[in-house]
């Protein structure tokens, strides 16, 4: 049984029904049964027997040699890459196993492709966001600024009728200056760049406390080693996003966010009192995380917390500043 | 010449035109007078050091050398101006960086017309200005605090500051305040600067030990 499933499923084929065939003419030779020139009803009826029995026992053996095939195939009509991790069994050793295995090593390379691309993407939507918000604050929120310094003055001298006037346009101006400095870092947070990324984190956490009474508690371990941009805006964003998730999603009122040393890379936390993750499908926006994790080959992992709760953690390995 | 008692400034924005604008602000006002400008921070710190200033106002974020690390290197210089902060960002981190590096004030360039002269006469007198976002953030998380049952040192507030605090920590304005209390603006500024003086965040140093010890900023 064994050499014969390491057959080319070719000669399988033809083998099965090469058997089936002996099988029926044997039985043809051996068996008294006869037929005459002219067909008789009885004849005809072992005929429709034996041919039934024939075509019975091919398509048996048949199948049990193809059904790995037709499994295969419902895979592939059915396989979706925003659900990764779907497999076929290896099991056995046979021509159509080694075309699933092939099939599962295919699945696994799309899948890290297509990780990677979207890090890629995800890193070129980064870098787009930061031009725009560099040019929307250089030069919009300057030019602003400037037309409400000048207003300032026009308003101070002109008549009581027009300065009524200018102090609407005064207003307008400095509510789009505002909205332009809101918008600049929703693109891209300067704290980040200017500040670092633990007074980015303690600024996301005062945020969180202040939109939606969600009450953050730090730890920052001292001492953690020196990350590149590329791994802090990582930690940034993954942050962002689990500390938003735990305040819209989760219900919590308590989230912990912490930074430590594990082993030679950095741990990013984030545990909310929340009502947990349940049987819920992974969303858009763990996803999302995953594949910014990918990107600078971190490891992210999201699962219940002990006590209740939801606990996302990544770990990213330390490359030396450049 | 400068007439004697008017406060010299130094004037650093990598933005002609937004430090022409600032200039015209300043120096219209009779106590204040631009006496130098600088286009980055390295400008600012070379102009600091080689003549006599009272007052540096500086961008935070400047090309060469941000306005955070111009403060630092003046504030260690010999005559040790007086610092302003000036901002495009409404986040407490910059302004509790720039407490540390030295400055007394920050001001948000979205209402400078409105509070650059107030805040440099401010840290003339060797007070404090908080913007209001800094402010609300301070006393919300004094609040916090406070409601966890933290022992949190202040002298006992009045009735009247107590409603202003309150009205602070939920973002109101000034002039808010001042209409849903029915008194009048310059009152509530009274209240919120006694209110400050008892809550411990008057001036720099306090404000700086308040913000590192109630980890709104790492220390």
């Amino acid at each position: 049984m064994n050499s014969f499933s390491r057959l080319p499923l070719y000669w399988r084929v033809c083998l099965i029904n090469g058997m089936v065939f002996v099988v029926g003419t044997a039985a043809l030779a051996i068996s008294p049964a006869t037929v005459s020139p002219r067909v008789l009803v009885s004849e005809a009826v072992v005929l429709t027997i034996g041919l039934s029995v024939i075509l019975v026992l091919n398509s048996l053996l048949l199948r049990t040699s193809l059904a790995p095939l037709d499994r295969l195939i419902r895979l592939m009509e059915s396989v979706d890459m925003r659900h990764p991790g779907q497999r076929l069994p290896e099991a056995g050793s046979g021509a159509v196993s080694h075309l699933v295995r092939s099939f599962n090593a295919m699945l696994e390379r799309l899948e890290t492709e297509r990780g990677r691309s979207n890090a890629m993407a995800l890193a070129a939507k980064e870098a787009e966001r930061h031009r725009i918000a560099q040019e929307l604050h250089d030069e919009v929120g300057q030019g602003l600024t400037v037309v409400l310094l000048g207003l300032k003055r026009a308003v101070d001298r002109a008549p009581d009728e027009i300065a009524e006037e200018l102090r609407l346009v005064q207003e307008t101006a400095r509510s789009s200056l505002d909205e332009v400095r809101d918008v600049a870092r929703r693109l891209r947070p300067g704290v980040l760049e200017d500040l670092g990324l633990l007074s980015a984190l303690s600024a996301l956490a005062t945020d969180l406390s202040t939109h939606s009474g969600v009450h953050v508690r730090r730890g920052f371990a001292p001492g953690l080693p020196g990350l590149t941009p590329e791994t802090e805006l990582v930690i940034y964003r993954v942050a962002q996003e689990a500390l938003t998730n735990a305040a819209r999603h989760a219900n919590a009122d308590t989230v912990e966010l912490s930074l430590s040393k594990q082993g030679d890379g950095v741990a990013l936390l984030v545990a909310d009192n929340g009502r947990g993750l349940g049987s819920r499908p992974e969303g858009a926006g763990i996803r999302g995380m995953r594949e910014r994790a990918l990107l600078v080959d971190g490891e992210l992992n999201v699962g219940p917390r002990i006590g209740g709760g939801t606990e996302v953690r990544l770990v990213l390995p330390v490359r030396a500043k450049p | 010449m400068t007439p004697a008692g008017t406060t010299r400034i130094l004037l650093a924005d990598d933005h002609g035109l937004v430090r022409r604008g600032v200039r015209l602000i300043l120096d219209s006002d009779p106590g204040l007078t631009v006496v130098a400008e600088a286009g980055d921070g390295a400008e600012a710190v070379a102009v600091a050091r080689d003549q006599e200033i009272d007052l540096a106002v500086l961008d935070v974020a400047m090309p060469r050398m941000t306005g955070l690390q111009a403060a630092r290197e003046i504030s260690r210089g010999r005559s040790r101006p007086r610092i302003l902060m000036l901002s495009m960002y409404d986040n407490e981190q910059y302004f509790f960086e720039s407490l540390r590096a030295g400055a007394s004030g920050y001001v948000l360039k979205s209402v400078a017309d409105q509070d650059l002269v107030e805040a440099c006469h401010a840290a003339m007198r060797g007070e404090s200005f908080l913007y209001p976002g800094a402010m609300s953030a301070l006393v919300r998380n004094y609040l916090e605090r406070v409601r966890r049952g933290e022992r949190v040192p202040a002298k006992v507030l009045t009735p009247r500051e107590d409603e202003v605090l309150k009205l602070v920590a939920e973002g109101s304005s000034s002039k808010e305040i001042a209409e849903i209390l029915t008194i009048s603006l310059k009152t509530v500024e009274r209240h919120r600067a006694n209110m400050l003086q008892k809550l411990g965040m008057r001036d720099r140093t306090e404000l700086t030990r308040y913000a590192i010890r109630a980890g709104l900023i790492e220390p």
